[in-house]
């Protein structure tokens, strides 16, 4: 390793760390303007030259890197004058209008400006001013050219983090602008990223603009609610009022980058469709009363259906705390296991569990990317967790990682991808298998004869090729590998074919150990507590664990711990109990925080199976559809007014931090979980947020050892208890029927991921109107174009959406995005049908709807 | 050839679309005699590049123009061997004549007068770039006569931009 | 007279063409290599030659080949410098228009040499006349089976393409050419990587000017001790020189190098106008320091130049006659590089813009004491803090000018006015 010498301290670095790396670790301030860190050096803005001893000019620290025996000064008479004559450079033509600028008080211009700065310029002939007035580039981004001082930090974030190549920069020399495609960042994926990275007040938020100034902020760092990534960011509130997110420290899993709906997508808590107060159904109709008669009209409810089943559903939005106490409650107050954590599907837990418990990773992303391969099966992971493709994308551009791609949906990240299979809607299964058989066909000595006939015997003679050559490249990828990340998305599980497709990804993980890869596998979870209500137990199979609730031994210590006994019985998950409510049978329904007449895939199903319930409790922040339907709703904190913790998908434990009180009368969700089970005479205990945490790290295993100091800035990983794989293989499942029919998938666009987003007032500003994607063969067949108003239908219902080709999407596929609240999306769908068979045809002209006030045009 | 083709062709040259951003604008100019929005946009999607990647290379470079140009685009090098030789009399004595001052156009159309940075033909200094054709060794006089000459061509030729789309070889 | 190896052509009629040139000898130089020597042979001849790059940097030529690595598994790339953008520079556009062979025939064996087998040709949007020679060009030696596959019957293919810059000075520093083939904004890259190892789409490049490559085939022909005889032996050969400005006979002119340049401007180019005298003549390009009347005894090679503190660049000798003020051919040079800085590092985007501002009032008469310490501090702020050689050519000029001729400056603040108006 060299040793270098900076300012007479004397340092080991890593072979290739450059001057300024060596020098931060030093704590020497070296001052920067251009530099990133997570991106190659560009040094083009100066400040950050440097002596080295045996060089004739002054280097950039930034781009030089260190060798043995450097000696480097940075705090030299002549760098003080460089620093102050770049600076001075700086200033010369910039606007100096700090008290109307948005980013007074956090600059760093003028942070630098008071370090290294002149103290008076000598500059005084006029101005250069490009623009009068500020650009609106998109509904969220504006800027102001005069401001810029060119660093194209900006630029670079755009293009080679976010991949998105919506911003640039256009003419030369003094001219130089940053800006968009003809002034306009419309098509932009509205991140935000150019903001954050902008020194000075040239890009800015446009929601935020001329709000506040940052000293009269009071700042909160917690964590993204809207995806399983689990991005921290830093909210802005004043005096309890939501003023802005950003993401300026260089921690957790996104070190400073964000996405639309992190950035931006927070407003949700300003939504007007709060619940005020607690309201029961009287007539038909639901009316606002006390906490305390609600409390004595739910007491006589609940007494009446005792002799009926009971049921829990809870989002998986809530944090850790919560979700605890959830199954908690319902499984020593209610008596059930009947609960589950999602309102979109059921998942085969039984071939989930040995596959989470055997090979999940509990390790940070950055470093399962760092694998030689990473396989990224279903969804759109631009779309879907948009953070986590930025790392990705690092990983194949600056890694040299390489992506394997395996989904119906394209994405934005197969241009960077080494080998992309494109499975038809609902193959991924078949293409898993035929993955696998293409593995075992390369492979050949590499496999014991012993493992090979086990193999064989359940798999049969691996049919390489089927479907394309696209699954043998993939096999020979994985094949060369010495290290394979399989990254799932969670889109799997909604379809009917979710356990044959985790089957195949499990016998896939088998062999890939049986080669002896090192291994990882994470989920890509749309919720932002998905992992930890996994984790959390709220799951009718499973309690706290992920240890099956047929097991006796974990049953009983839980019990002692918790003072109550546990049903032994597995319980109903949603699908089961939505059937209970169809057939009758549902008693007292919770549902904590989720939605599922919007969610659930059959709305006339779900809408069926809640009405035939004896009784709905709804606890929820907002007015949901669901608990329009509900005989007793309740008033629950929202996001930011409760504190806890997430688990993200890297199996990343982090606090969620409250900034406010909840609103109105809404009460925290552990304190209505006391009230619900006051009602029943019991108590739960413990009934705060820290002991609860407490409690779970003590009694779930991934947890033990954690504590709530210990969750620093970067969180702390939960730990993987693993256990050896069954060595189980499954069969593979039948070929893809060709139905020669259209099939329509859902699933996340890049401005909706579910119910926050919806109430997003600036996410469905910037989102416009909801699409219909199609690729270019099916609409040129249909007669459609591009931007018209198209009907999809199908046997349950039709809706009217703007037609937008894809050209890398594969034939046949129609996909919708979710939760454009408008479209009611789940109503075109059946029960146990995904993918979803559609016709599209052309609008009627006469009938199209006048969308252009939706649609944003720019200034 | 249409201009998609011959964008193509040029493309072919590189094992990147994105190095053939610069050869179609040239290619889109000579066919559509500058450069606005849509145009940049159909070059773009030609080439499958994004639409930024080519704005940014339409106003970085000075031989790109978003804007209409007259069809006689005078180019006047004002660099240092040519002031040395008298461009600065000259672009005065064009300002006059013409009557529009430097950038532009005048309003029948015809002459978009500008200074540009050194021709690299010093030897003929001062020099003029019309169109595709440099004039060296230019006096007022020899100035008059070249208006006069181009204004007896623009009746012949709709615009000089497709006069010179000639074959190789001239 | 000094024997005309490079212009050998340039004045016959048709002596653009290939049966003109094939004539003259042309195309044995590539017969000679691919018969005679191994692509090591070739590049160790150019080195023994001691050529010296000709597009201003003057770095050997042989050394920046040997630099290339080899097996790298990806394609090897020459690209051919002929941007020509210096101002006062038009030696380039000469050779392309009127003997585009020599210039084709220098990049196939130098593409022989270093394994390449695909070259661009980056010339300047503006030069059609000479791109279209270059393209005929090009298709005539196509035709004749100097480029192609299987070249003169033997392995070597080889193929030359053009691109058009389209009005950017900084397309001619090597890098921020590649960046401009690439698609993108000309901006200079960080070195290392060099181009040698990383250059054109990641892969091994060489970047030579057209007169460098040009060379080539007369080191071939003629074997390096020859070339290397012609001028100072660490900058020999034969040159080009480019006569602008106050000068009587303007042109291109072959001598050798080292001639000096008071022989050169007075002699060869037949010296002032009459009844003026040359007051300060610029050497090589606007890029370098200008050089007082006093100093014209110095020889035009790299090192002498050096020595006395300008430079060869691309031997642009631009000549200023004493009826010339010399704030405005400074201002007039620096609002040139303040146009064509690229934008990327703030000394150069900051620094000049500046500098010009503060220059176009001094010569408006409008400049105030301390302006000229504030040019000398902007100076110093610019000069080896810039990313690539533009900024710095700025202000070595600028404090050239300042240094020689500071009594015309100062005139300018005390008087109020222009003393040559
Ligand atoms: C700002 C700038 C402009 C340049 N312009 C040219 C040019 O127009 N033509 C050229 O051949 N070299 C130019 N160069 C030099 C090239 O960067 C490079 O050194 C040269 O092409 C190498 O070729 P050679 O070794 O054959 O000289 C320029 C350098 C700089 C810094
Ligand atoms: S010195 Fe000028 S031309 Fe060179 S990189 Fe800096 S801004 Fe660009
Ligand atoms: S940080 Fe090194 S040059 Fe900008």
């Amino acid at each position: 390793m060299p040793k270098v010498t900076i300012d007479e301290q004397t340092l080991e670095v890593e072979a290739g760390s450059t001057v300024l790396q060596g020098a931060r670790r030093l704590g020497i301030d070296i001052p920067t303007f251009c530099y990133l860190k997570r991106l190659p050096p560009l040094a083009s803005c100066r400040m950050c030259l440097v002596e080295i001893e045996g060089q004739r000019k002054l280097q950039p620290s930034c781009a030089t890197a260190v060798t043995d025996g450097m000696v480097v000064r940075t705090n030299t008479p002549l760098i003080d004058e460089t620093r102050s004559s770049m600076l001075d450079m700086l200033l010369a033509n910039h606007p100096l209008d700090c008290p109307i600028c948005d980013k007074g008080g956090e600059c760093e211009l003028q942070d630098m400006v008071m370090a290294y700065g002149p103290r008076r310029s000598e500059f005084h002939d006029p101005k250069r001013v490009f623009h009068s007035r500020d650009i609106r580039l998109s509904p969220v981004i504006i800027m102001n050219v005069n401001r810029c001082i060119q660093c194209q930090r900006c630029v670079r974030m755009c293009e080679e983090v976010v991949g998105a190549v919506a911003l640039g920069t256009v003419e030369k020399g003094m001219d130089t602008a940053v800006t968009g495609f003809e002034g306009s960042l419309a098509s932009c994926d509205q991140c935000g990223n150019c903001v954050e990275v902008c020194p000075v007040g040239a890009l800015m938020s446009f929601p935020y603009r001329y709000k506040a100034r940052p000293w009269d902020l009071a700042e909160t760092d917690t964590i993204c609610p809207h995806c399983g990534t689990g991005c921290q960011l830093t909210v802005g509130a004043r005096k309890g009022e939501f003023m802005r997110v950003r993401s300026k420290q260089e921690h957790g899993v996104n070190r400073e980058t964000l996405c639309v709906r992190g950035r931006f997508g927070l407003d949700f808590i300003e939504s007007r469709d709060r619940i005020k107060r607690p309201m029961i159904r009287r007539d038909g109709v639901l009316v606002p009363v006390s906490w305390d008669e609600a409390g004595d009209y739910l007491r006589r409810r609940l007494s009446t259906v005792t002799n009926k089943a009971a049921g829990g559903l809870a989002s998986p939005r809530l944090p850790n705390e919560v979700l605890y106490q959830f199954q908690k409650l319902m499984r020593t107050v209610f008596r059930t296991n009947d609960i589950d954590c999602s309102s979109r599907w059921s998942m085969p837990f039984d071939t989930l569990g040995p596959l989470l418990t055997a090979f999940y990773s509990r390790a940070p992303l950055d470093e399962v990317i760092g694998n030689n391969c990473v396989l990224v099966v279903g969804g759109n992971v631009t779309e879907e967790n948009p953070v986590t493709e930025y790392l990705l994308r690092d990983g194949a551009r600056r890694r040299q990682t390489g992506l394997l791609m395996l989904s119906a949906r394209p994405s934005r990240l197969d241009a960077d991808a080494r080998v992309v299979v494109r499975v038809p809607p609902g193959g991924e299964a078949v293409s898993i298998a035929a993955v696998v058989a293409g593995l075992v066909a390369a492979a050949g000595e590499a496999l014991s004869g012993d493992a090979l006939a086990t193999i064989e015997a359940k798999i049969g003679r691996p049919v390489v090729n089927a479907g394309g050559d696209g699954p043998a490249r993939l096999a020979a990828a994985l094949k060369d590998a010495h290290s394979v990340t399989v990254l799932v998305s969670v889109d799997l599980l909604r379809s009917p074919e979710a356990r044959a497709t985790l089957q195949q990804l499990n016998n896939l993980l088998q062999v890939l150990r049986l080669l002896d890869k090192g291994l990882a596998i994470q989920f890509l979870f749309d919720r932002a507590n998905q992992m930890g209500a996994w984790d959390m137990g709220v799951l009718p199979a499973a309690l706290p664990g992920l240890r099956a609730v047929a097991d006796g031994a974990v049953r009983t210590a839980l019990a002692r711990n918790w003072g109550a006994e546990i049903p032994s019985e597995p319980g109903a998950d949603l699908d089961a109990m939505l059937d209970l409510c169809v057939g009758g049978r549902m008693g007292a329904l919770y549902i904590a925080g989720t939605d599922p007449l919007i969610s659930y895939p059959d709305r006339a199903f779900v809408q069926r199976a809640l009405g035939a319930t004896d009784l709905l409790i709804v606890q929820d922040a907002f007015l949901t559809d669901t608990a329009g339907l509900a005989e007793v709703v309740l008033p629950a904190a929202g996001y930011g007014e409760e504190s806890g913790t997430f688990t993200n998908n890297e199996g990343r434990t982090q606090k969620v931090r409250k900034f406010r009180e909840p609103a109105f009368e809404a009460r925290g969700n552990l304190a209505i979980f006391d009230f619900v089970a006051a009602l029943r005479n019991q108590a739960l205990r413990p009934s705060t947020q820290g002991e609860i945490f407490d409690e779970i790290a003590r009694l779930v295993p991934a947890y033990q050892g954690l504590t709530q100091d210990g969750l620093g800035a970067d969180g702390a990983f939960t730990k993987a208890v693993p256990t050896p794989p069954a060595g189980e293989f499954f069969a593979p499942p039948p070929a893809l029927k060709e139905t020669g029919r259209l099939m329509l998938i859902t699933g996340d666009g890049l401005f909706h991921n579910g119910y926050l987003s919806e109430r997003s007032e600036i996410l469905n500003t910037v989102a416009n109107d909801p699409y219909v994607a199609m690729s270019a063969q099916d609409t040129a067949q249909l007669g459609l174009s591009d931007g018209e108003q198209v009907i999809v239908r199908s046997a349950q219902g039709e809706l009217t959406a703007q037609l937008k080709v894809d050209r890398r999407f594969p034939k046949g596929l129609v996909f919708v995005p979710e939760n454009y609240r408008a479209l009611r999306l789940n109503s075109l769908m059946r029960r146990g049908e995904y993918p979803c068979p559609v016709e599209v045809q052309k609008v009627h002209a006469a009938l199209e709807v006048d969308r252009t006030s939706r649609i944003w045009r720019g200034v | 050839m249409t201009m998609r083709e011959k964008i193509e062709e040029a493309a072919a040259r590189y094992p990147d679309q994105r190095s053939a951003i610069m050869p179609a604008l040239l290619i889109a100019q000579r066919e559509r005699g500058h450069l606005p929005g849509p145009v940049l946009e159909e070059v773009a999607d030609i080439l499958g590049v994004e639409r930024i990647w080519v704005y940014e290379l339409a106003t970085f470079y000075t031989l790109f123009h978003t804007e209409p140009v007259g069809t006689f685009h005078l180019q006047l090098c004002d660099n240092v061997s040519c002031m040395l030789c008298g461009s600065e009399d000259l672009l005065k004595h064009l300002e006059t004549v013409l009557g529009i001052m430097k950038g532009d156009t005048t309003p029948d159309g015809l002459f978009t007068l500008c200074t540009v940075e050194c021709l690299g033909a010093c030897e003929m200094a001062p020099v003029m770039q019309v169109g595709d054709d440099y004039h060296g060794a230019l006096d007022v006089a020899r100035m008059d006569a070249l208006l006069d000459s181009l204004r007896a061509t623009a009746g012949r030729v709709a615009s000089v931009e497709h006069a010179s789309a000639r074959p190789p070889g001239e | 007279m000094f024997e005309q190896v490079l212009l050998k052509n340039v004045d016959v009629p048709g002596g653009h063409l290939l049966s003109s040139y094939e004539a003259g000898g042309g195309y044995q130089a590539l017969a000679k290599v691919l018969r005679e020597y191994t692509p090591d042979e070739v590049v160790n001849l150019v080195k023994q030659s001691n050529l010296r790059g000709r597009g201003g940097a003057g770095f050997p030529t042989g050394m920046k080949w040997s630099f290339v690595p080899k097996r790298t598994g990806k394609p090897t790339y020459l690209c051919c410098n002929a941007d020509e953008g210096e101002p006062g520079t038009f030696k380039d556009r000469i050779i392309m228009e009127r003997d585009p062979h020599q210039l084709i025939e220098g990049l196939a064996v130098s593409a022989y040499a270093i394994g390449a087998e695909t070259a661009y040709v980056y010339i300047r949007g503006e030069y059609v006349t000479a791109i279209r020679r270059l393209e005929q060009a090009i298709a005539e030696a196509h035709a004749k089976g100097y480029l192609g596959t299987r070249i003169l019957g033997s392995d070597f293919k080889f193929a030359v393409h053009i691109h058009c810059g389209a009005g950017a000075y900084i397309c001619g520093e090597e890098t921020a050419m590649l960046e401009s083939l690439e698609g993108k904004r000309a901006q200079p890259r960080l070195k290392p990587p060099f181009p040698a190892v990383a250059g054109l789409y990641a892969s091994p490049t060489v970047i030579n000017n057209v007169e460098t490559l040009a060379c080539v085939p007369h080191i071939v022909v003629r074997g390096p001790d020859w070339f290397r005889g012609i001028g100072p032996n660490k900058s020999p050969g034969p040159k080009l020189y480019c006569l602008s400005g106050q000068v009587r006979k303007p042109g291109l002119y072959e001598l050798p190098m080292g001639i000096p340049l008071r022989e050169l401007v007075e002699d060869h180019a037949g010296g002032p106008l009459p009844g003026r005298k040359i007051k300060a003549v610029i050497p090589g390009g606007v890029s370098a320091p200008v050089i007082p009347q006093h100093g014209l005894n110095v020889g035009m090679d790299f090192d002498s130049l050096a020595a006395v503190g300008s430079m060869l660049g691309s031997a642009g000798v631009v000549v200023i006659d004493d009826s010339t003020c010399m704030v405005k051919v400074a201002t007039r040079i620096i609002e040139f590089f303040h146009h064509e800085s690229c934008g990327k590092c703030t000394p150069c985007r900051e620094g000049l813009n500046w500098v010009v501002k503060v220059l176009r009032r001094i010569e408006a008469g409008e400049g105030v004491p301390g302006d000229l310490e504030q040019l000398e501090k902007l100076c110093k702020g610019i000069f080896g803090n810039t990313f690539c050689a533009l900024g710095d050519g700025a202000a070595m000029g600028l404090r050239a000018a300042l240094a020689h001729f500071r009594d015309e400056f100062v005139a300018h603040i005390e008087e109020r006015r222009c003393p040559f108006h």
